[in-house]
């Protein structure tokens, strides 16, 4: 096991490399796109609701492409993320495309932000994934107003049990790795620390943080959808057949 | 849709309490302590009850209500509910053998005749929970609970669908043989009987339209001591030991 600080930091490496080999190049593409869509399958949101005039908390933003298309709809966002290089691309793409809206270096474990501030906080890939849950969920329930409310995506529990170690292999059809397992997870030939839960470890520690379990959306890939470029560890043919992804609502009780 | 369901199911009941549950049902009723599953995990290292001392229990799909008859010991007033009528004569000889009588009715978990809130709990271990219609059951059991009353249910996991062998008398393996989406109602090759295995986003939203609140997915792992099953040996316990062959999920009706 490892320390808190040395897990932040290995995902800001991880994440300063991804950026410099992908998200600043795409950046310029998903923020001039308007539509909010989950899932590397592109699937249309059906869950925010109306966000206009909602104080939205972005938890692992990136290039902030998604809390953008928040703003736009009217949501007063806040990205936070603990990678410079990432906040570097994001704060260029609001002076190249907007709009503008704060943004906030900081691991999803400790962000430097009030208590009860806002009423939904967001997280597509982000703290989700690369934050430790017992630490960023409770920042989630302390940012989020009573009522306010919660939406993540991540890999899903069963994607992660069918994928296996090395980080140019694609997923297989069957278990590779063990359920009963702790949730951090590190791959070969890859600095970043990922957090992988069963759905019941997901529904304790969401209940033990004040959270109502409101939805698990297991999104399947739709029929024109295609295997994503560089996130291609679960081809579209997989996310037909079983949910690759995993869409968490909830709302503080 | 749920019609035929029931019937092969009592079919199935039938044949299987003739074959194993009638013969089995003093060892299941004399036992002491509250047990789940296939490997035998008692309820104190899950902790998925409530106290029951003084509740009223609903059990659907009792079967041969050796499930109830723990928690009748346990001070509640149970009440068993199961469609097969040869495992409630069996329960009922128990009934008499051990003095220990409690309501059976004769009912599907579809389909339940007794009055709207009444319960504190419903309860199933492997009954309505695997053997009946979910969109038809789990309404019924948020009518038979008052409000504040809790739903309990034992049933397989999904990734025990997933990876069971068509064929019903071979063991869960590691590949996945069939979809998930679309993941409903199954009759396994050989089986008279008919099943409901659900994913467990759907599971979240029939509960929630029914009005229940999720308080816990508990996935089973059997102790390091487990064996194999003996009769119901679909799984291996080396299986079940790196994923969860059982689940219990617990509700509370808002």
């Amino acid at each position: 096991m490892s320390s808190a600080d040395e897990r932040v930091a290995a995902n800001v490496a991880q994440w300063t490399l991804t950026n410099a080999e992908y998200t600043d190049a795409q950046a310029e593409r998903v923020w001039r796109k308007d539509a909010i869509t989950w899932s590397v399958f592109g699937i249309p949101d059906e869950w925010l609701g109306d966000v206009n005039g909602l104080d939205v908390v972005e938890l692992g933003c990136g290039t902030a492409f998604f809390a953008a298309r928040l703003a736009r709809r009217g949501a007063r966002p806040v990205g936070v993320d603990p990678t410079p290089a990432q906040l570097e691309t994001a704060r260029r793409m609001m002076r190249e495309i907007g709009p503008e809206f704060p943004l906030v270096e900081a691991p999803a474990e400790r962000v430097p932000l009030p208590d009860n501030s806002f009423d939904l906080a967001v997280s597509a890939y982000g703290a989700s994934l690369w934050a430790d849950p017992a630490e960023w969920l409770a920042e989630a329930a302390r940012l989020l107003r009573p009522g306010g409310r919660l939406l993540f995506l991540t890999t899903s529990a069963l994607a992660h049990l069918c994928t296996p170690e090395g980080d140019e292999v694609p997923i297989t059809n069957s278990l590779v790795r063990p359920q009963f397992a702790p949730w951090e997870t590190r791959w070969e030939g890859y600095q970043g620390v990922e957090y992988h839960l069963s759905h019941g470890d997901w529904i304790r520690v969401l209940r033990e943080n004040g959270f109502v379990v409101d939805g698990l959306h297991e999104l399947q890939a739709g029929p024109d959808a295609k295997s994503h470029e560089y996130y291609f560890v679960i081809p579209v043919e997989w996310a037909r057949r079983w949910p690759g992804e995993d869409l968490w609502e909830v709302h503080l009780g | 849709m749920s019609r035929d369901s029931i019937a092969a199911n009592i079919a199935e009941w039938t044949e299987t309490n003739a074959q194993h549950t009638d013969a089995n049902a003093q060892r299941a009723w004399d036992h002491e302590g509250i047990l789940w599953g296939v490997f035998a995990i008692p309820e104190e290292q899950v902790g998925a009850l409530p106290d029951v001392n003084g509740l009223d229990v609903v059990e659907l799909g009792c079967g041969t209500a050796y499930f109830g008859s723990w928690l009748a010991r346990r001070g509640a007033r149970v009440t068993g509910v199961d469609p097969t009528p040869a495992q409630l004569a069996t329960a009922r000889r128990m009934m008499q053998q051990s003095g220990l009588e409690f309501p059976l009715v004769e009912a599907p978990g579809e389909s339940v005749p007794l009055p709207d809130a009444s319960f504190d709990l419903a309860v199933s271990e492997y009954g309505a929970s695997l053997w009946a219609d979910p969109r038809k059951w789990v309404p019924e059991a948020a009518r038979l609970l008052r409000p504040g009353g809790r739903l309990v249910f034992l049933t397989n996991s999904t990734l025990v669908y997933l990876c069971a062998p068509t064929d019903v008398d071979s063991m869960v393996g590691e590949e996945l043989l069939r979809d998930q989406f679309g993941m409903y109602r199954i009759q396994w090759e050989g089986a008279l009987g008919i099943e409901y295995h659900l994913a467990h986003g759907d599971w979240i939203a029939l509960m929630r339209e029914n009005g229940f609140e999720i308080e816990a997915l508990h996935e089973l792992r059997p102790h390091e001591t487990a064996v194999d099953p003996n009769y119901y040996d679909y799984v291996t316990v080396d299986w079940a030991k790196k994923w969860p062959a059982e689940e219990i999920w617990v509700a509370r009706k808002t």
